[in-house]
């Protein structure tokens, strides 16, 4: 008894706190979801629970069919942006440009939208697609003799994928510039000895080198941007009408705009579900258990 | 099995331990204040919130709590009541929603001020107090009949009244003076309103005379966000929004067939902005105050506002005078000729709390605040019309000379129905005009979205009159 206690009682002062944590902040939310979902809890915040018909109200949703290709066209896009751009980002400044302080200011650049709040940056956002003359990529225009546009109302996925794309790229960015600096220079000497072109190099060594964080950054970037909404609830709100809703922005306008708490819970259990599948599903594909093995390059 | 319980109970004495300091330091401060607190007159905290920006709905209340400590003094009670403001400031959903919040926190204000519509889900969700009995005392006995209504939901008064308002169109006088109306011609506007000389379809037609002569950029402005306004037009053609006897929220198909068509129309002829549903408040209230629109669907108080930022390119924040010289307020006009002129009156009520620990005190408070005086203060300040009679006759609001003009609109007035599940149909409502306003849909289509969204959103709730 004595050495048992003896044996726990580090790790348990150690990891107890974050265990707490963990489940007051991660799983705890997505139980009382679980839950929620089953209620038909509105203003009044009753737990009255209705059995299926949240689900039952998703499917005959007249919404939701537009909301759902929202949310594909989003995610994808998105994404590809998210890992092509922060890929050629991270090979632009370490392997084009060789000289450490320059490549380090140049990724500085690009954390910046990372680093400062939402909405300070969608404020900018929304200065720059501003449908005054006086926005920025309206006065662009100017100089064209071009009369201004009003972006957000005649493309509001395509400034939702940017803003989100330009602030999400640099994510892929830091992880694979370190992985490109984690690459031994021989093999890039023995590339040029033996005459190889650049796309070669890009190609044959840098993109094998890289395949692992590639797949991290895809896995990753998709379960983010499955549940993000913050960017677009401030850029455009979801409209014009439902232009730019995505399912978890949709959840949050119903249960905090309609004050459906118990539809919106629904909504996001159905998010929890798709992340949960899609994660296991990459999981196999990308063979992430090879992954955790040891480094391919030594 | 041994080995995992000893991890529970470790991890549970953590969490237990964690608890304990977090109470610990909530105790002392309690006990400090009771010893504090022991040989004074009894101070009673009573919280009252509103919403930014007319603070002087809660500032009343700090004035209305003097009187009633003269009178419990006079009483002989040992109690003195002081009131904590809170103003809030943000969208009216995020208002609703940390009352709520705060409310199941218990944490809520004893006096919470909002539109009278918000009363069906505070009454129904338990969040506030009955208040009948106020109905039959001395200081509300001269209230205006018609605005029980308003804070009637199942046979019971749940709110204060605070004050209400005109909703009126304003015009502008420049743009009709170039049009070549005679001084005469332009006063005599309202009346003819009024009296339903001059429909809906009169004022479409000269919004857009104006427009094709270059007077005017736009014809008719509305306001950009879901509101009040837009569901006057279904009362105005003829329809309901509400059936009392089934408690059920009315989808009237023909009235809200005509309601899209009216806004549709407008956007097709170009009379609105093509962005209007898009567009900031303050960009509204620039391009009104800068005299780029004909009419525009306001409110009253919109002249507070305009006195309060710098809306006006050269002038910057303009007074009272110069919007009376600059525009005229009239009623929305009748749909059909020989018809009434219509508005829509929005009262402002305190509700509450059913977990309020003095609700005598507070009774009698909300009582007090309905003084003329009090009312006249808020209600010259902020450009609103009052709930009494009394209010109505005080001198200085007499001499007031915009709300002289539209105190008469308290009788063509109608309100929103107080049901829970109102402001789903104002919502989905309001997504019906975006669409056909933005073109994206025919009216017969918008409707019949309308209908499938409703359907959904209420359930049983929803009443459809073909």
């Amino acid at each position: 008894m004595g050495s048992v206690l003896k044996r726990w009682k580090l790790p348990a002062v150690m990891l107890g706190p974050f265990i707490i944590l963990i489940s007051l902040f991660y799983f705890l939310p997505v139980v009382l979801i679980a839950i929620l979902a089953f209620t038909s809890m509105d203003s009044a915040m009753r737990w009255d629970f209705n059995g299926l018909a949240n689900f039952q109200k998703l499917v005959t949703d007249p919404n939701i069919g537009v909301v759902v290709k929202n949310t594909i066209i989003y995610v994808g896009f998105t994404l590809l942006f998210n890992v092509f751009f922060g890929l050629a980002l991270g090979i632009l400044t370490t392997y084009f440009i060789q000289k450490e302080s320059v490549g380090l200011f140049f990724r500085t650049i690009w954390m910046l939208p990372r680093i400062s709040p939402p909405v300070v940056y969608t404020l900018l956002l929304l200065w720059f697609f501003d449908p005054s003359e006086y926005g920025v990529l309206n006065s662009l225009r100017a100089l064209f003799n071009m009369p201004p546009d009003k972006w957000l109302t005649t493309h509001p996925m395509t400034a939702v994928i940017l803003a989100n794309g330009l602030i999400g790229a640099s994510f892929g960015m830091i992880i694979f510039s370190s992985a490109i600096k984690s690459i031994p220079k021989d093999l890039f000497y023995a590339a040029s000895v033996d005459g190889a072109s650049q796309w070669s190099v890009i190609k044959d060594i840098i993109i094998p080198a890289v395949r692992w964080p590639l797949m991290f950054v895809t896995l990753w970037q998709f379960l983010s941007l499955l549940t993000s909404y913050e960017y677009i609830l401030l850029l455009t709100n979801g409209g014009p009408l439902f232009e730019s809703e995505v399912l978890a922005l949709y959840s949050y306008h119903k249960a905090f705009q309609n004050f459906e708490f118990g539809y919106g819970s629904a909504i996001s259990l159905v998010l929890v579900l798709i992340a949960l599948i899609f994660s296991a599903l990459m999981w196999k594909w990308f063979g992430m258990k090879k992954m955790m093995g040891s480094s391919r390059i030594e | 099995m041994r080995k995992m319980k000893k991890v529970t109970a470790s991890v549970l004495s953590t969490f237990v331990l964690g608890m304990g300091i977090l109470t610990g330091c909530g105790k002392t401060d309690q006990s400090a204040e009771s010893e504090a607190n022991a040989n004074k007159p009894k101070v009673v905290t009573i919280e009252a919130q509103t919403a930014a920006p007319e603070v002087t709905r809660v500032e009343n209340l700090e004035k209305a709590a003097e009187k009633l400590n003269e009178e419990l003094k006079k009483q002989g009670k040992n109690i003195q009541v002081k009131v904590k403001t809170n103003v809030f400031e943000g969208s009216w959903e995020e208002y609703s929603k940390q009352f709520m919040l705060a409310f199941k926190a218990k944490k809520e204000p004893d006096i919470y001020t909002t539109g009278h519509e918000n009363i069906g889900w505070l009454a129904d969700g338990n969040y506030i107090l009955p208040l009948d009995e106020l109905k039959k005392s001395k200081e509300y006995s001269d209230v205006f009949p018609v605005l029980w209504d308003s804070v009637t939901y199942k046979g019971h008064i749940w709110g204060a009244l605070q004050d209400t308002e005109a909703r009126p169109v304003f015009y502008n006088k420049d743009i009709l003076r170039k049009l070549g109306w005679s001084e005469e011609q332009i006063n005599n506007l309202p009346e003819k309103v009024k009296n339903g000389e001059f429909t809906l379809e009169d004022m479409t037609k000269l919004a857009e005379e104006a427009k094709a002569k270059g007077l005017a950029e736009f014809g008719i402005i509305h306001r950009p966000v879901d509101g009040p306004d837009f569901h006057v037009m279904v009362y105005n053609f003829g329809g309901k929004l509400y059936d009392p006897k089934e408690n059920k929220i009315v989808l009237d198909k023909k009235a809200v067939k005509k309601q899209l068509d009216y806004y549709y129309d407008i956007a097709k002829k170009d009379l609105i902005p093509d962005n209007l549903t898009q567009m900031e408040w303050s960009n509204i209230h620039k391009t009104v105050v800068n005299g780029k629109a004909l009419f525009y669907y306001g409110g009253i108080w919109n002249v507070f506002n305009w006195g309060q930022d710098n809306f006006h390119e050269k002038l910057g924040k303009v007074d009272e005078k110069w919007v009376n010289e600059h525009f005229g307020m009239m009623l929305i006009p009748a749909a059909e000729k020989g018809g009434k002129g219509i508005t829509l009156s929005h009262p402002f009520v305190y509700t509450v709390s059913s977990q309020t620990e003095h609700p005598e005190l507070v009774k009698r408070l909300l009582e007090l605040v309905a003084d003329p005086a009090l009312q006249t203060e808020h209600n010259v300040k902020t450009f609103h019309l009052p709930v009494t009679k009394g209010g109505a006759e005080h001198p200085d609001f007499k001499a007031n000379i915009t709300l002289g003009k539209v105190a008469y609109m308290t009788e063509y007035t109608t309100f929103l129905p107080n049901h829970e599940g109102f402001p789903k149909y104002s919502k989905a409502v309001f997504n019906a005009i975006q669409a056909v306003e933005l073109g994206k849909k025919t009216p017969e289509e918008a409707l019949k979205d309308l209908e499938v969204q409703l359907k959904n959103d209420l359930g049983d709730q929803l009443k459809i009159v073909e």
